[in-house]
């Protein structure tokens, strides 16, 4: 099993010094020839925990400075830790920053001999090589230019060249490849599809969910520097996604007034959804069924109407009913209040992050009373898009083959 | 010990690459190419035997001592290429800031590189240099083109040891580089590179022994030249400063070279 084990950290983490006044570097190096650690740090990356098995990509995510570019580098080595320990078994090859490693005043010809002396490539295993790499960035007589000339895409080119050259046990990659033009990602895209079919592995950090989704079977989301979840690629992404849809609309559920809710002609007494109470439900399965029961205090006895309401966590409404529209209206219960139950069968809600709300109105469906709102996850392993599942079927279709290289 | 130096070997390759992408570089812009290296000690040395043999003609105590061109020659191109490769060296990890928090590659090669690339052109200088006044009949010893090897493999692992330590500390004092040169022109004055130890008052002459360069000095002026040996505690004291510089730099840049990135 451990022969598998191709990257292992723990208890990762990675801070900087900070150095303000002048003094402060000369401390450091004396503190540091001495054998201490620096003293006050900004921690960057703090207690990452992670294993990755050969074959089984990882995806991270994450906001603008949570740190994964900087567990990029640890991962590869360009960084040390300043705790914890990475380890990986195996050959790395890594397309980080635009043209990183080269260097701008030699040719591409040098800058591959470069970069095959840094993988610790032979000058014999290089010459082999040498015209692979050539055909593969296929930039024509700029290989013997300086680098300073090339357009990014000829940098990307030459460094993802190289990277196929060298076939790499593990492949850790930023969002780089989207600079090419299109017939070279149609290229980049087969490679990395005949690498993954060949049980190559990867690290990909990607704000496309769908490529996260795509390409990788567990993901990381990064959050301040620390780890948020970690595991299967669709719950982590789904979870990150519906944190960024919390994020935009604003503040979760407002505070509910009670003592102003009970002065009202019509408030909630209750609300379970599939006989939970808590603000935040149970997940869900997408396509499981799903139970709301709504309690309706009336003030005069009244009996009210129910408006019973779906949405996405960002706001978008998705599905909403009240029960006037269906010609039924709630029962008495013994104690005076008004109870109804809706109920869905299936759930066709894509895996996201749901909120559901009961609103009471008044006997003529006018006035709308108050709000009651539920947090609800909706899970699954799905990559369709939008909010819900409509019923379809293909037609003229045939079955789909899989294109397989040997 | 053969693992920890087969481990070594992608770093040593890898500062051979460095090296050479190096020297490529230095003559890549010029007109006559690789020519330069060997052409530019030749202009050099003419330029010293007109300044010194006509200008100041300078004499040199002692009756059947050599001409001053050969004996300034032999001290001067090792010590060239000592100074180059520890000034260069020394902003070897700032110059190269852009590809250390980029790829991961062993820091120490960078700073070998340099002195790799010095040692070889001012090396390939001096042996041309040798030749040509073996040819004109200025009294070089052909035997002492191979005796001489030892102490220029002792000045090489001096300045790699230097330049380990003063690249190190470079990155967090960045202090070192701008006063380097002054103290390397000090250096070179209190050693006797244009002069001879016998030309100096009697009684400043046994603490030349604790200069490290005097030992490498005379010894390459004794088997080059014939003239008098260094004397053992002149030598001493080289070896001792050589192994000295080497643990010293060793050990200030494995300390300090993971947190290079946080100070650069």
């Amino acid at each position: 099993m451990s022969a598998d084990l191709l990257v292992q950290a723990s208890g990762l983490g990675k801070s900087y010094p900070r150095v303000f006044r002048r003094s402060d570097r000369l401390r450091a190096l004396l503190g540091l020839l001495a054998g201490r650690q620096t003293g006050e740090v900004t921690p960057v990356l703090q207690d990452i925990d992670l294993s990755v098995l050969r074959g089984q990509s990882l995806g991270l995510i994450g906001d603008n400075g949570a740190g994964k570019s900087t567990l990029l580098k640890l991962l590869t080595g360009v960084l040390t830790p300043s705790q914890g320990s990475v380890r990986v078994n195996g050959r790395i090859g890594a397309l980080l920053e635009l043209g990183a490693g080269f260097h701008p005043e030699y040719s591409g010809r040098d800058n591959i001999a470069m970069a095959a002396a840094l993988q610790g490539f032979s000058a014999d295993e290089l010459a082999a090589r040498l015209s692979d790499i050539i055909a593969f960035a296929d930039i024509g007589h700029y290989i013997d230019e300086p680098v300073k000339h090339y357009s990014s895409g000829m940098v990307v080119r030459l460094g993802f060249a190289i990277v196929a050259a060298t076939r790499p046990d593990l492949l850790i990659t930023d969002e780089v490849l989207a600079v090419g033009d299109e017939s070279f990602q149609k290229k980049c895209v087969r490679w990395m599809e005949d690498y993954l079919a060949q049980g190559g592995t990867l690290i990909l950090v990607s704000h496309s969910m769908y490529h996260i989704q795509k390409l990788c079977r567990q993901a990381l989301w990064l959050r301040q520097g620390r780890m948020q979840a970690c595991g299967d690629v669709y719950e982590v992404t789904q979870a990150y996604l519906a944190y960024h849809e919390r994020k935009s609309a604003g503040e979760g559920p407002a505070a509910r007034d009670l003592d102003a809710v009970r002065g009202l002609e019509f408030h909630v007494r209750g609300m379970r959804v599939n006989g939970e109470e808590a603000e935040t439900l149970t997940p869900v399965d997408h396509g499981a069924p799903l139970t709301v029961e709504a309690t309706i205090a009336s003030r005069d006895g009244r009996v009210p109407v129910v408006n019973i309401g779906i949405a996405r966590a960002d706001g978008t409404p998705v599905y909403g009913v009240s029960t006037d529209m269906d010609g039924v209206q709630p029962a008495p219960l013994a104690d005076g209040d008004y109870r109804i139950v809706l109920h869905f069968p299936a759930l066709p809600l894509l895996p996201a992050s749901y909120t559901i709300r009961v609103h009471p109105l008044d006997t003529e469906g006018m006035r709308l009373f108050d709000t009651l709102e539920r947090l609800l996850t909706v899970r699954g392993r799905s990559s369709e898009s939008g909010l819900v599942r409509l019923a379809h079927t293909w037609e003229h279709a045939a079955p789909l083959v899989r294109p397989r290289r040997e | 010990m053969m693992p920890a130096l087969a481990a070594r070997l992608p770093t040593l390759g890898l500062a051979l690459q460095l090296a050479r992408r190096e020297l490529r570089n230095r003559y890549l812009g010029s007109f006559s190419g690789g020519a330069w290296a060997l052409l530019q000690p030749l202009v050099q040395l003419a330029v010293y035997a007109f300044v010194f043999g006509y200008v100041f003609r300078a004499r040199l105590p002692g009756a059947d001592a050599p001409g001053y061109v050969p004996f300034l020659v032999v001290a001067l191109w090792p010590w060239t290429a000592f100074a180059e490769a520890l000034s260069r060296a020394t902003t070897a990890i700032p110059d190269n800031a852009s590809l250390i928090g980029k790829v991961a590659l062993p820091r120490v090669a960078l700073v070998i590189a340099p002195v790799l690339a010095s040692f070889t052109i001012h090396g390939a200088g001096f042996i041309g240099l040798l030749l040509v006044l073996l040819l004109a009949g200025a009294g070089i010893s052909p035997a002492g083109l191979l005796l001489m090897l030892p102490a220029l493999l002792l000045l090489f692992l001096f300045a790699l040891g230097l330049a380990l330590l003063l690249s190190a500390l470079q990155v967090f004092v960045r202090d070192i580089a701008p006063a380097l040169p002054q103290l390397l022109m000090l250096w070179m004055f209190l050693s006797p590179v244009f002069y001879a130890r016998s030309a100096m008052p009697e009684f400043v002459q046994p603490w030349f022994d604790l200069n490290p360069m005097t030992g490498v000095v005379e010894y390459l002026r004794q088997v080059l030249l014939g003239m008098p040996p260094p004397g053992l505690r002149a030598l001493a004291c080289s070896l001792l400063a050589v192994a000295l510089a080497l643990w010293l730099g060793g050990f200030a840049f494995r300390r300090l070279q993971r947190h290079f990135e946080d100070f650069l």
